[in-house]
């Protein structure tokens, strides 16, 4: 291996932590905010020597229903996450194991969908869950989420599965297995991280989805990140009670990334040539 | 135990490709099947044939007698070890050996019984709780044999079990496998490229190419009568040398000349006989090749040195031979790259002897050690 130089280490280290500070700062401004006295939100230069209030914690339970808010962010998550996983990782294993020439072009097909812009699906698929008495409701946001997110997933695990060797699954068939049988027992623990990265993408995706649950949700039914955005302007709401209402939008995603950090990585780069 | 056929068995894939064509092969109960060839030969898809991971093109697969054609692989009782091993990477040593048994609703206790045993004649009992991910490449080797050994089934399929190990360890489990196959008694078919394990483990050993079986035969009779120029060839490490010879008679005495070299015909007179004045092609064993002290004469050789391999005990001596013709002993996928080089004669000889590029050679044939072949045909005389 090349020699290092420590001049080299020491430019590398620099500039690391230089994108760590740009990255880092929106979010410590966020989390400032919140226990900032309203009268130092904007004060310039900022200032970092405040006395830490809690009182926009207390505001923000008298103004939402942080409970509901919540439960509607985790329904939406969990329903898109579990159904997307469901269709997209037996649909990946059967693109990858398929011995037709189209199957990558398929893969790739369904990547795209996930480009498509929200807003170009965002009316037709309105006027869909109107006619069959869906909106407003969590399953609204739910099926639409888990549309893009399941072919999202579907090109991940295609790639993933791609990347594992088929013997393993003709090992289990010889050792007794079915076709299925060989896929739960083998393939789907093989494929352990590029499932947990998926659950991770789908998570965040629909955690942080804005838009559709924004126009398909009512007040009952609305997540987290559609009340943050609305909830400026009205009422006697502060930047204050926006940044700790945030705390409970931001932390349960980055708790996530921490805890399943290794797999993410791992998840994320298998298997993408 | 099982006896497996393949009744002209054909396998093709989309495209036209042929993989296998007209197999016929009878591999007995409790027999040490060799399949052998270079890669794309159609070894491995034979014998995933037998697994049931690949459809039958054409003809019939029995299995003891009855039509296996279109039975699951889990119907037909046969455990494989593949090339990769394909251990299954989130369970540990146990339960990876385990798993067959288990996926087959054995009890836990029985499993835990049958693993043990397996482990300890495999000596893998320490290592039982680790993850494959954390063991050698010989310990993963014997795990696959475990997962295979463990479930006592119908044959054993071995996809070139011992291609990814150190050629040490290669010799040790070459011997060890074969051991194993002696004590259980289990029909077993085994691919390799390799033609040492091809002539060491098996009791018959079937030589392919391009997807059609070419001998079938011990490994003794393969390498002393090979049916053609590829058995020839591709049984025999360093490869046999090939010559364009012509049949001829001096004194009566039926010859064939190659080149300004004439070598008699003992054993082969009779054969050699339709042949006269016709085109063959002659195959010599560089270990046939005996040094000599007589430059010229009946059954004489001489060459000039190439250049010279020190293998040790032996010395492999590449000569020049420019009063005869060399014909490329080709296999297959090397054909291309074998054209491009100038053919040389091979010779084993004594290790301790000391040769020295440019000296010039002679070698005594022995007519017994002689193959003729038809120079159109390929085929033995």
């Amino acid at each position: 291996m090349a020699q290092v130089s420590g001049r080299q280490v020491f430019a590398e280290r620099t500039a690391v932590l230089l994108i760590t500070i740009v990255m880092l700062l929106p979010v410590v401004w966020l989390i400032t905010t919140a226990y900032k006295p309203s009268n130092q939100i904007f004060s310039i230069p900022p200032r970092l020597d405040f006395q830490p209030t809690l009182d926009q914690f207390r505001n923000i339970f008298g103004y939402f229903d942080v409970v509901s808010l919540l439960r509607s962010s985790v329904a939406i998550s969990a329903g898109t996450t579990v159904l997307s996983l469901l269709l997209g990782v037996p649909c990946g294993y059967a693109l990858a194991r398929s011995r037709s020439r189209y199957a990558t072009g398929f893969a790739y097909f369904f990547l795209a969908i996930r480009m498509v812009p929200a807003i170009a699906s965002l009316i037709p698929f309105y006027l869909m869950m109107r006619d069959i008495g869906l909106l407003g409701s969590w399953w609204a946001v739910v099926i639409i989420n888990t549309m893009l997110n399941c072919a999202f997933v579907t090109w991940m695990m295609f790639s993933y599965f791609r990347a594992l060797p088929r013997d393993m699954e003709e090992a289990a068939l010889t050792d007794g297995c079915t076709q299925l049988g060989a896929f739960f027992k083998v393939a789907v623990p093989a494929a352990r991280s590029g499932i947990i990265a998926c659950v991770l993408f789908c998570v965040m995706f629909s955690w942080n989805d804005f838009l559709y649950p924004m126009f398909l949700t009512t007040l009952d039914s609305k997540p987290l990140s559609v009340a943050l955005l609305t909830a400026y302007g009205t009422k006697d709401i502060t930047w204050g009670s926006l940044g700790a209402l945030a705390h409970f939008s931001t932390i349960p995603i980055v708790l996530m990334a921490l805890f399943l950090n290794r797999y993410f990585v791992q998840g994320a780069t298998n298997g993408v040539q | 135990m099982a006896q497996i056929s393949f009744r002209n068995v054909f396998k093709s894939y989309e495209g036209g490709h042929t993989a296998v064509r007209d197999l016929n092969l009878d591999i007995a109960d409790g027999e040490f099947m060799v399949l052998v060839g270079p890669s794309g030969c159609g070894k491995t898809t034979a014998l995933r044939m037998i697994a049931g991971l690949e459809d039958i093109s054409g003809g019939e697969l029995l299995i003891n007698g009855e039509r296996a054609n279109d039975l699951a692989p889990r119907d037909r009782n046969i455990a494989m070890v593949f090339q990769s091993y394909a251990l299954y990477p989130h369970l540990s040593v146990a339960d990876n050996i385990g798993f067959g048994l288990k996926v087959r609703g054995m009890s836990r206790d029985e499993i835990t019984a049958k693993v043990k045993k397996t482990a300890e004649l495999l000596e893998l009992t320490d290592y039982l709780e680790r993850k494959p991910a954390k063991l050698s490449g010989g310990q993963r080797q014997r795990v696959a044999m475990g997962r295979a050994l463990v479930r006592s089934p119908n044959a054993f399929l071995m996809d070139e079990p011992l291609s990814n190990l150190d050629a040490r360890l290669r010799g040790q489990m070459r011997a060890e496998i074969a051991k194993l196959q002696r004590m259980s008694a289990v029909t077993t078919v085994y691919v390799t490229h390799d033609q040492v394990e091809a002539m060491t483990m098996g009791h018959r050993v079937a030589v392919m190419n391009k997807g059609a079986l070419q001998q079938l035969d011990t490994p003794r009779n393969l390498y002393d009568h090979p049916v053609n120029l590829f058995v020839a060839s591709f049984i025999g490490s360093p490869p046999i040398n090939f010559f364009e010879g012509m049949v001829g008679q001096v004194d009566g005495a039926p010859v064939v000349k190659l080149g300004s070299f004439t070598l008699p015909l003992g054993a082969f007179a009779a054969r050699a006989a339709t042949y006269h004045d016709r085109k063959v092609i002659v195959g010599i064993r560089p270990e046939a090749l005996k040094l000599t002290e007589a430059t010229e004469g009946m059954g004489i050789i001489a060459a000039r040195t190439a250049f010279v391999e020190d293998l040790g005990a032996t010395l492999l001596v590449q000569l020049d031979v420019d009063a005869a013709n060399l014909v490329q002993a080709s296999v297959a996928e090397e054909e291309d790259d074998l054209k491009a080089i100038r053919p040389r004669m091979r010779a084993m000889i004594d290790g301790v002897l000391a040769i020295a590029p440019g000296d010039v050679l002679s070698f005594a044939v022995d007519p017994a050690a002689i193959h003729l072949f038809d120079a159109d045909t390929g085929m033995a005389l």
